[in-house]
This record gives C-alpha cells, sequence and structure tokens, in this order.
C-alpha cells in the first residue's frame, strides 16, 4: 500500500528530515512511528499526503508514484488518505454532523451521500446523539472522535494519524486507540506517529523507529524500546 | 463535481463575516465606478451638444431648405478650389432631418413644426489655419451665395465647451483610474482577511482532497459580487446625474448650445455596460492577485 525507495528530504539550511528511508507497508497494516522529537516523523507523514516532496528517492501509495503526481491530481490522491491532527482541527461554528459532512461536501459529494455516509461514521465513533453539539461542547477524547471521523468519512485506504492522543489523558486515548484499531480491522492501513509508549507497548504492532531522520528499527509486534 | 450551492453559501458567509469591510469595499468600489460613468456619461453629453462641431470643424455653410442642385454645386465648387479650407462634408437633407430630430427629440413641439423638407442641408468645414480672424474671412465668402441661407461659427462658447469638457473629463478619468486601482487594492484585503479568517477550514479543505478551485471558487465569488455591488451603486448615480444634473441643461432656456446636452437611452445603456465590464474586472484582478498572493499552495 506504502512504499518509499530511498527516500531523502532536506529542509532549508540543510537539516535533513529523512535520509536514505526505504520502508514497504502494506494493505491492512497497523503502523507504529515512533522516536524522539524531530525524528522525522512529521515529515514521513507529510511526504505520504504529498505536502511535501522529497529531494531524493521515490514514494508509492497504492502502487502510484506520489512524486511524479501533478498538482491536479494530488487532491485525488488525499481522498484516499484521511488525515488525523494532535490538536483536532475542527470548525467551532459548525455542529459534530456538519464538521463531518464538511469533509464529503468539499469533495463534491451530494447530499443523499452525506445524508447516509455522516450518521453512520458517527454511529461507529460512537456520537451519534452528540451529532448536533458544537466542537466546545465536547470532551478533548470526543472531539478526537470527530476528527477521526471526519477523515473516515470517505473511507480512504490509508489513515495517517499525526500525535493523535498527544492531547489526551490516558483512559481517552485507550478509547481513541481501540476506534482507531476498529477502522483498521475493517481493511484501513493506519499509520500513527506517536509518543505514547504505553500505547504502542500495550497494542504490540508494527513499530517503525526513526532518529535524525533514519529508520533505525523496524519491527513487526514491536514496543515503544 | 462542484456544488454551486456550496459554493454561494460560503460565498455568502465569508460576506456576511466581513460585512464591514465588505461594505467598504462596496462603497470604494462604487464611487470609484461611479466618478468613471460621471466621466463617460459627461462625455456623451459634450459630444452630443457639439456633435456638429467635432473634428475641427470651425464654420457651417447652411443651405436654403429648398436650395436646387446648382446651387449645391456651386458651393461644392468654391470649398473645393478655396485653398484656406483643408477639407469639407456635406450633410444631405435627410441626413440633416435626423440629426435634427435626435437633437430634438425631447421637445414633440418643435419636431411638430418641421418635416424633411423644411430642414436644411449643410457643408460643414474644417479650415486650414483655426486662427478665429481666418476663420470669420473665409467663413464669411459664403455669405450671400446663391442658395446659402447662412453661415455658422463654431466660435469661442463652442471651443470653451469642449475644452472645459477635456480638462474636466482628464480630471475624473485620473481620478476614477487611481479610484479604481484603489478598488482592486482594497478588494485583494478583504479576500486575504477572509483567507485568514478561513486558514483552518482552508487547511482541512486541502487534506481532504478538496481541488484548488473547489477552494477558490467561493473567494472569487465574494470579490464578483463586491464588485457587482459596487457597479450598482454607480448605476443608480448615473440615473440621478442623468436626471437631476444633465437633463437640467438641456431644460435651460435660452442656452441653445445647451438643449443638446444630453444622454439618450442607448448611451446610458451603453454606459452602464461598460461600468458592469470595469466592475467584473476589477474584482477578477483583485481576486486573481489575492488567490495567487494567498491560496497557492
Amino acid at each position: 500500500m506504502i512504499k518509499m525507495e530511498k527516500v531523502t528530504k532536506v529542509f532549508k539550511g540543510d537539516v535533513v528530515a529523512l535520509r536514505d528511508v526505504t520502508i514497504d507497508i502494506g494493505k491492512g497494516e497497523f503502523v507504529f512511528l515512533v522516536g524522539p522529537s524531530g525524528s522525522g516523523k512529521s515529515t514521513f507523514i507529510r511526504l505520504l499526503n504529498r505536502e511535501d516532496v522529497p529531494e531524493h528517492g521515490r514514494i508509492f501509495v497504492a502502487g502510484r508514484d506520489i512524486g511524479g503526481l501533478s498538482g491536479w491530481r494530488v487532491p485525488y490522491l488525499r481522498r484516499n488518505i484521511g488525515y488525523v491532527f494532535q490538536d483536532y482541527k475542527l470548525l467551532q461554528k459548525k455542529t459534530v454532523a456538519e464538521n463531518v459532512a464538511f469533509a464529503l461536501e468539499v469533495i463534491g459529494k451530494g447530499p443523499q451521500v452525506i445524508n447516509r455516509q455522516v450518521p453512520a461514521i458517527l454511529e461507529l465513533v460512537g456520537l451519534s446523539r452528540k451529532m448536533d453539539r458544537f466542537p466546545h461542547e465536547l470532551s478533548g477524547g470526543e472531539q478526537q472522535r470527530v476528527s477521526i471521523a471526519r477523515a473516515f468519512v470517505n473511507r480512504p485506504l490509508i489513515l495517517l494519524a499525526d500525535e493523535p492522543t498527544g492531547n489526551l489523558d490516558p483512559n481517552t486515548s485507550v478509547g481513541i486507540m481501540r476506534l482507531l484499531e476498529r477502522i483498521n480491522e475493517i481493511g484501513t492501513t493506519v499509520v500513527m506517529a506517536t509518543h505514547d509508549s504505553s500505547i504502542v507497548d500495550s497494542m504490540r504492532q508494527r513499530v517503525v523507529e526513526l532518529d535524525r531522520g533514519m529508520v533505525v528499527r523496524d519491527q513487526a509486534r514491536g514496543v515503544y524500546e | 463535481m462542484f456544488s454551486f450551492r456550496y459554493a454561494l453559501r460560503e460565498t455568502g458567509q465569508n460576506l456576511w463575516r466581513n460585512i464591514l469591510l465588505a461594505v467598504a469595499t462596496v462603497v470604494t468600489v462604487g464611487v470609484s465606478l461611479a466618478m468613471f460613468g460621471g466621466f463617460m456619461l459627461f462625455q456623451v453629453a459634450v459630444d452630443s451638444a457639439t456633435a456638429r462641431w467635432q473634428d475641427g470643424v470651425e464654420f457651417i455653410v447652411w443651405m436654403n431648405a429648398d436650395t436646387g442642385t446648382d446651387e449645391d454645386a456651386g458651393v461644392r465648387n468654391q470649398l473645393d478650389e478655396s485653398p484656406g479650407v483643408q477639407h469639407w462634408e456635406y450633410v444631405d437633407r435627410q441626413t440633416s432631418y435626423e440629426e435634427f430630430q435626435e437633437f430634438f427629440e425631447d421637445t414633440p413641439e418643435v419636431l411638430d413644426i418641421f418635416t424633411a423638407e423644411g430642414v436644411p442641408p449643410y457643408f460643414r468645414v474644417v479650415p486650414v489655419d483655426p486662427d478665429p480672424d481666418v476663420v470669420e474671412e473665409l467663413g464669411s465668402q459664403f455669405k450671400g451665395k446663391p442658395g446659402v441661407r447662412t453661415v455658422t461659427f463654431a466660435g469661442d462658447v463652442i471651443r470653451d465647451v469642449q475644452n472645459l469638457s477635456n480638462r474636466a473629463g482628464r480630471v475624473l478619468f485620473i481620478g476614477s483610474i487611481v479610484l479604481l486601482a484603489a478598488s482592486t487594492l482594497l478588494i485583494l484585503n478583504t479576500l486575504a482577511v477572509a483567507i485568514s479568517n478561513r486558514r483552518t477550514e482552508i487547511e482541512i479543505m486541502r487534506l481532504v482532497g478538496a481541488t484548488k478551485w473547489f477552494i477558490r471558487i467561493p473567494f472569487m465569488l465574494e470579490s464578483l459580487v463586491q464588485g457587482l455591488l459596487g457597479a450598482l451603486v454607480a448605476m443608480i448615480s448615473n440615473a440621478l446625474l442623468r436626471n437631476y444634473v444633465i437633463d437640467q441643461f438641456s431644460d435651460a432656456d435660452g442656452l441653445q448650445l445647451l438643449a443638446g446636452f444630453k444622454v439618450d437611452d442607448a448611451a446610458m445603456l451603453q454606459v452602464n455596460l461598460l461600468v458592469v465590464a470595469v466592475a467584473v474586472g476589477v474584482a477578477v484582478v483583485g481576486s486573481v492577485l489575492a488567490v495567487a498572493m494567498h491560496l497557492n499552495e
């Protein structure tokens, strides 16, 4: 599903964010990206979403080399990739249902699709009863559930999550991880950057550790350290 | 697939969120377009009032209404042979009558008195030397010739009106161009604020796969709405200018020159269409610049 071949990303000032990274992630895998701050986790995720392009190497998503993708095709790539933020990035003036519907609306889906898919995804994340609430009326965990619902409502092949539990307490984090696990079980490939060792240790999924832009460990059913 | 309902809703919300800035933009665009429209109307009115005296015509040889071909030919020959005449133009009886009808279209009581047979043909003459004394002497040579009714001269009043209109027109034109440039910048700034207010929304739109144009169109529509509302303000101003200023001139008793100082419906429509076209141009330039500067991924 995701393949990186000798990928190097250098930012201005010769800061090497990723160095010669080669990795292969299969369909339906759950992968934790771990490593200290500045190790290249976020850059890894941004490259998969074509928010950035590498200086060297090639990146394949669903068999397509996304480095050579022309600008107008990037949005269509992103429709196959859900994105979950650490700070949720919900629209404060829209309700829960409107926040989720927004993701469908802006890719041109009609009211029929929206009316069918939004309640279904809110059911999946356990927020059916709060679909008319505004983000400020929800707890942090609930807001992150809305964010996940928005990322997954279009049923993407891949879900990228950048520190999704970074702002949550341990109990709430467990709930969010159960949700991501459920989404993964449906067949979605999940790539999650995290600093949360307890979650990584408890789930025993594949762990890719980055350090100064290099893959220093790639372990099936791994632990944080 | 693009959703017009979505675009219209977002455009409306954008305008409402920045309502004060939007009003300021509409007023600025409206004032600048009103100046531009005023300049155009003023030019149309002056051209209408001095139509016979355009392009350097300094005197007119009016023939008798019942003049014959031989008499016309006599004046033609004299104009051709005169070294002081640069060129001349003959306006036949039918064309003269049409001009007369246009000139007095608002005063049917005058139109009722005359028929085509009662309106004289005439010669519009451009002299080599526009000096008033030379023109006076040259024109006077035609007085009393067979078939000639009278000779009229452009005179100082006509030239003063034309000069004044040229100067006033230049001031209005330059002023409107400066204000239109300011309007373009204001539209750009209004959109920059709207884009800044919706930065999170735009980021989410990009990440979930909205196309560039899907993101851009509501902002561009917003500036188009502002431009068109500005054009509406200008069109109202144009109508007021025509009905309460220009038409007042033409109603002034005893000022024959100002009788032609008017703007007909066709010219009004043309000016209004031009105002709308300029408004759309300003909106498009402002929004394209804003999108290029603030929404270029």
